[in-house]
């Protein structure tokens, strides 16, 4: 029993061995002339046809709206005030946290050719992908909203650059919800009694963070430690790490002088331990230092949700400053931090309500004005500011600061399909961790974003 | 018959209080390492997030705040919860059911009648269990939506009732724990298959019928993937891709999201815990069927 | 984690010596695997073929012979992934394998069977709670400002949670959450499969004079001896397929975890994010050889599907 069986297996092992050689041949033969293996869908594809030929249309038919936990309560007040339309509400986890949920269920719809939602609350890395066939032949899914959707008007009140991430080829295809523009948080209390003024330009940012180190050990001028702190200070700063000078060209250069510049003022910060590597949404940060932050350098969502939430700073005691120049500067650029966008479908057979629906959700007072974050649309963010429960908390009046930085996000660092968060997390943030300087840790990080690029499909160059 | 053999109680010699020490600080150290993190997790909603970050991290809060947890966790999306729960229990039972109804008569098959392609049915089921589970997905899509199923529970329960792993286990119990006389003298005796399927071999396999059971109850239950990809509302979720959903609503991971949700790290903690309340009920009963299983057939002659 | 199933368990014994039995032939085995059969094409053999016919396709459907595999391999991403989940395979295989037939051996021989039942069920409870749950755990446990254990990670020289995440560490840490999920129910099982051993082989020895560590290692473990194989396949197929605890864990740390640390999900950042399905069946593949490899090396080394050929 047990011999037949190995010479079973051992002329099995020796047939085995014929067909793989034949099969190596077999392949080798054909290796000659086969495909490119590259996708088709890469950041230069265009947005099939340049008209837009929305699908026929149905008055009155049911519009599918994907959003949010926090949006929810939002789309059923429109609901509740507009009970002539008919809504399916959805929700979903909104692409927080690097979710790829919108992207992946859209591609899978787009190969069965049915199941899109009409309406979608998502982030702008989205839109780049939404803007784009998702394979050879296919409709984008986001509707180019310029296209006689979206009055021109209405385009134009938004915040200057707040549209810039849902541009491509042209057309805009999603609106802005929210903006995060970077601004500078101080705690005014804590400066009053030391006798502190708030900055106006980086070198006094500099110069006030050596001597809180020095005079007030433990306390913090800012942290380079989060997922997106990059956003807060090298946008900031104008460094050229995502700029897109063509839709399928990335420019990364992290030599140049606006990155080194940034990086050689946060490096002698974090020696002389005024600005800390650990990040101010880790776990223990709160409890450690929660009520050592004297400033901070982010986005306008750090009032309500850093100090008030998170840190729980008492109120009257936080305060706003307008974002800091460079020497030579008289308008300061900032950088942003977040910020959702609505898109809808292409494939909607009832455009009138889902445009009405992003339109009111964007821009109607009614909404923005106890929205949790600083709406995009202008009119819009006067309303939320002058709503008291969005400025109650604060030692001072935020509308100026807030205002200002709006209208200065830089519009140099572009939206990639990929995530800029990734590189820094995954190499500059072990290396600070690590003891490395940022200066040191630049050529590495600039690897890493160009990597990323090629594998998305870009072209990289540093000049 | 367990043999359960008395604690050795002879001389106690230098190596055996060795070996006990080593013995006892191995359990106690897996003891802890497993549980440890549980203490934390049930723990977790009688204090505030504040609590949670600030105080002992095993330190009791109050009742009082068990119940605040858990009027916000049922008032999440309107008791979104309870919905998600349900859909759990949906998918788990209805292909449990299916799980059972193929499985078994398939591994007894494999095991006790002779058919051609008996030995590749087994190797391709070796197979598709170790591919990779990403590429995977957009197949199972296509097929699902060529017969109209998503949107249906059936597009979740018939992927959940392919179980290779149940299959293997009915596959080898019947193999080897099969008194081969009772059923040689069966067949003389001019019973048909399916007779001696119903009336000999399913008697003898209820621990192994057990087990499959539970350990299909618990993965399906457990599945995040399919569910997550497959289910186009989120009131057809189950609770792991409820949980995700709560996740993303969690200031700590998302703090923009949380805006007036009241879903923080306590409420978090006790939505998994209700989670997995019924793994442990059902594993708490079937403990001693898990164990038996292999042994019934073993000893029965 | 394999998209179906996530418990895998599995269950042997050893070859019984006995008369074999005279199996009928006929049709009847065809009508009881049908279910089954029918399943497996639709969930198992289709999305398998489609996805080897999508390793060797592009998006237009054009044959490309091992160009995807090559594109796929030459990614800057794509040997870090196979490097660390080497490294993990082997710590996973290895503490798993020592660990589970140990606590089993210790369980069944050395306690009361009503201490062995509690220990067996509270190592269970952690394999009941899969994904979102882990993270949340892990999350604070190891983190030094909020962990009960702060004093050992601090002893480690770890100060803070992003210091227990140095990209040195990590094939430890899911080492750790694997296991933690995973051992309890496969020391059930190692339980269950000693119980198998009969009762005069043990007592034999006894008499014999052997000790306990004597008898377990003897005696006991080389008679489950099918059974460590079965388990050993599985995990490696397992672990090949490690993507839910990094995943998680790259959310839990807001994302100093690369989100293609493991090669599965390098192929689900192809397939999902990138839009490639093709770069990603070609990841899958070679995932699949890998495990296929060793799944019949060990097969093949012991005999396992000859079971009823003794």
């Amino acid at each position: 029993m047990t011999s037949s069986r190995f010479a079973r297996t051992g002329r099995h092992a020796a047939s085995v061995r014929v067909l793989a050689a034949a099969c190596t041949l077999a392949s080798a033969t054909v290796l000659a002339g086969c495909a490119s293996a590259d996708p088709s869908t890469g950041p230069a594809a265009k947005g099939g046809t340049s008209a837009f030929k929305p699908v026929a249309q149905k008055a009155g038919a049911q519009i599918t709206v994907w959003a949010d936990s926090t949006r929810l309560p939002s789309v059923q007040a429109y609901q509740k005030s507009h009970p002539d339309v008919k809504m399916k509400i959805v929700t979903y986890d909104g692409g927080a946290d690097g979710s790829t949920y919108l992207q992946t269920k859209v591609q899978l719809f787009d190969r069965t050719g049915e199941g899109w939602p009409d309406v979608v609350f998502g982030t702008p890395t989205d839109v780049t992908w939404a803007s784009a066939p998702t394979k050879p032949g296919a409709t984008p899914f986001a509707a180019p909203l310029d296209d006689k959707l979206v009055p021109k008007n209405t385009l134009d009140g938004f915040a200057k650059g707040s549209l810039t991430p849902c541009q491509f080829n042209g057309h805009t295809y999603c609106l802005r919800n929210d903006i995060a523009q970077v601004v500078l948080w101080y705690n005014k209390s804590l400066m009053d009694k030391w006798g502190y003024r708030p900055p106006t330009t980086w070198a006094e940012y500099e110069a006030l963070g050596q001597k809180v180190a020095k005079d007030h050990p433990g306390y913090l001028v800012g942290s380079v430690g989060d997922t997106n702190s990059h956003e807060s200070y090298f946008w900031s700063s104008q460094c050229p790490a995502f700029n897109l000078t063509k839709a399928d060209t990335l420019r990364v250069n992290l030599q140049d002088p606006k990155c080194t510049r940034m990086a050689t003022l946060l490096d002698k910060l974090i020696s002389a331990k005024a600005v800390t590597t650990q990040g101010f949404f880790s776990q223990g940060f709160a409890k450690n230092s929660g009520s050592k932050v004297l400033m901070a350098y982010g986005p306008s969502w750090y009032g309500q949700y850093v100090f008030k939430a998170a840190f729980h700073t008492p109120a009257k005691q936080i305060a706003a400053a307008p974002p800091l120049t460079w020497p030579g500067e008289t308008t300061a650029s900032t950088g942003n931090v977040g910020g959702g966008v609505w898109m809808v479908s292409s494939h909607s057979a009832n455009l009138k309500a889902s445009t009405d629906l992003v339109t009111w959700l964007t821009t109607s007072n009614e909404n923005q004005a106890s929205a949790p974050t600083y709406p995009a649309y202008a009119p819009a963010a006067k309303a939320w500011l002058a709503n008291p429960a969005n400025s109650n908390y604060f030692a001072d009046d935020v509308s100026g600061p807030f205002q200002q930085a709006a209208d200065e996000v830089w519009t140099g660092w572009s939206n990639t399909k990929f995530s800029d968060a990734t590189s820094w997390s995954s190499v500059v943030l072990p290396a600070l961790t690590g003891g490395k300087s940022l200066v040191s840790t630049l050529p590495a990080w600039q690897k890493a974003i160009s990597d990323q690029a090629k594998a998305n499909g870009y072209k990289v160059t540093d000049r | 018959m367990t043999w359960n053999p008395a604690p050795m109680r002879l001389r106690t010699t230098p190596s055996r209080t060795a070996s006990a020490v080593i013995i006892g600080l191995l359990l106690a150290v897996l003891l802890v390492f497993f549980v440890l993190p549980v203490i934390w997790l049930l723990l977790a909603p009688s204090k505030t997030a504040g609590q949670i970050v600030h105080d002992n991290p095993l330190s009791f809060g109050s009742f009082g705040r068990i119940g605040d947890a858990w009027r916000h966790l049922f008032s999440f999306e309107n008791g979104a919860v309870l919905t998600w729960l349900r859909n759990s229990a949906v998918y788990a039972l209805g292909s449990l059911v299916l799980t059972l109804l193929t499985s078994v008569p398939a591994g007894y098959a494999l095991a006790l009648t002779r058919f051609r392609g008996r030995k590749v049915l087994l190797a391709i089921t070796l197979v598709t269990m170790i591919m990779p589970s990403a590429t995977l997905v957009l197949p199972v899509f296509l097929e699902l939506n060529k017969f109209q199923l998503i949107g249906t529970a059936w597009s979740v329960i018939l992927p959940f009732s392919f179980y290779p792993f149940g299959v293997y286990l009915v596959y080898i119990y019947f193999a080897t724990s099969m008194p081969r006389d009772l059923l040689a003298a069966a067949r003389i005796d001019g019973c048909s298959e399916w007779q001696l399927f119903i009336r000999i071999a399913l008697p003898l396999a209820k621990p192994v019928i057990g087990l499959v059971a539970f350990f299909s109850f618990v993965g399906n239950w457990n599945n995040f993937f399919l569910p997550y990809l497959v289910l186009p509302n989120s009131d057809e979720f189950p609770i792991q891709v409820g949980l995700n959903q709560l996740l993303s609503s969690t200031p700590s991971f998302n703090p923009v999201a949380g805006a007036g949700l009241d879903i923080t790290i306590p409420e978090l903690a006790l939505a998994i815990i209700i989670a997995i309340l019924p793994v442990l009920v059902l594993f708490l009963f079937s403990q001693r069927a898990l164990v038996s299983g292999m042994l019934a057939g073993a000893t029965k002659e | 984690m394999t998209l179906l199933d996530s418990q895998p368990v599995a269950v042997a014994a050893p070859p019984r010596h006995g008369v074999l039995p005279r199996r009928r032939g006929g049709t009847a085995g065809y009508f009881f695997v049908a279910g089954y059969t029918l399943l497996l094409l639709v969930f198992g053999v289709f999305p398998t073929g489609y996805a080897f016919y999508l390793a060797f396709t592009n998006d237009h459907g054009q044959f490309t012979g091992i160009n995807q595999f090559t594109r796929v391999a030459q990614d800057y991403r794509f040997l870090p992934a196979f490097g660390h989940i080497l490294v993990y395979l082997l710590l996973w295989l290895v503490v798993l394998v020592v660990l589970t037939v140990l606590t089993a051996v210790v369980l069944r021989s050395r306690l009361r069977t009503s201490v062995s039942a509690l220990l067996r069920f509270l190592y269970y409870i952690p394999g009941a709670l899969a994904g979102v749950a882990s993270v949340l755990v892990w999350l604070f446990m190891l983190d030094p400002d909020v962990s009960p254990v702060s004093w050992l990670l601090r002893g480690l020289g770890m100060d803070s949670f992003a210091a227990v995440l140095s990209p040195g560490n990590l094939p430890v840490i899911f080492m750790l959450i694997a296991f933690w999920t995973g051992a309890g129910g496969w020391m059930v099982v190692m339980y269950g499969a000693l119980n198998n051993i009969p009762d005069e082989v043990i007592e034999a020895a006894r008499i014999d004079g052997a000790g306990p560590w004597r008898t377990a290692w003897s005696i006991q473990i080389p008679m489950i001896r099918q059974w460590i194989t079965y388990m050993t396949i599985l995990a490696f197929a397992a672990g090949t397929q490690l993507f839910v605890e990094p995943q998680l864990l790259q959310t839990a740390s807001l994302g100093r975890v690369s989100p293609t640390w493991s090669p599965n999900q390098l192929a689900y950042v192809y397939a999902f994010q990138q839009g490639d399905f093709n770069g990603a069946a070609a990841i899958s593949v070679f995932l699949l050889v890998l495990g296929l490899l060793c799944a019949g090396l060990l097969v093949w080394r012991s005999n396992m599907f000859t079971l009823d050929e003794k």
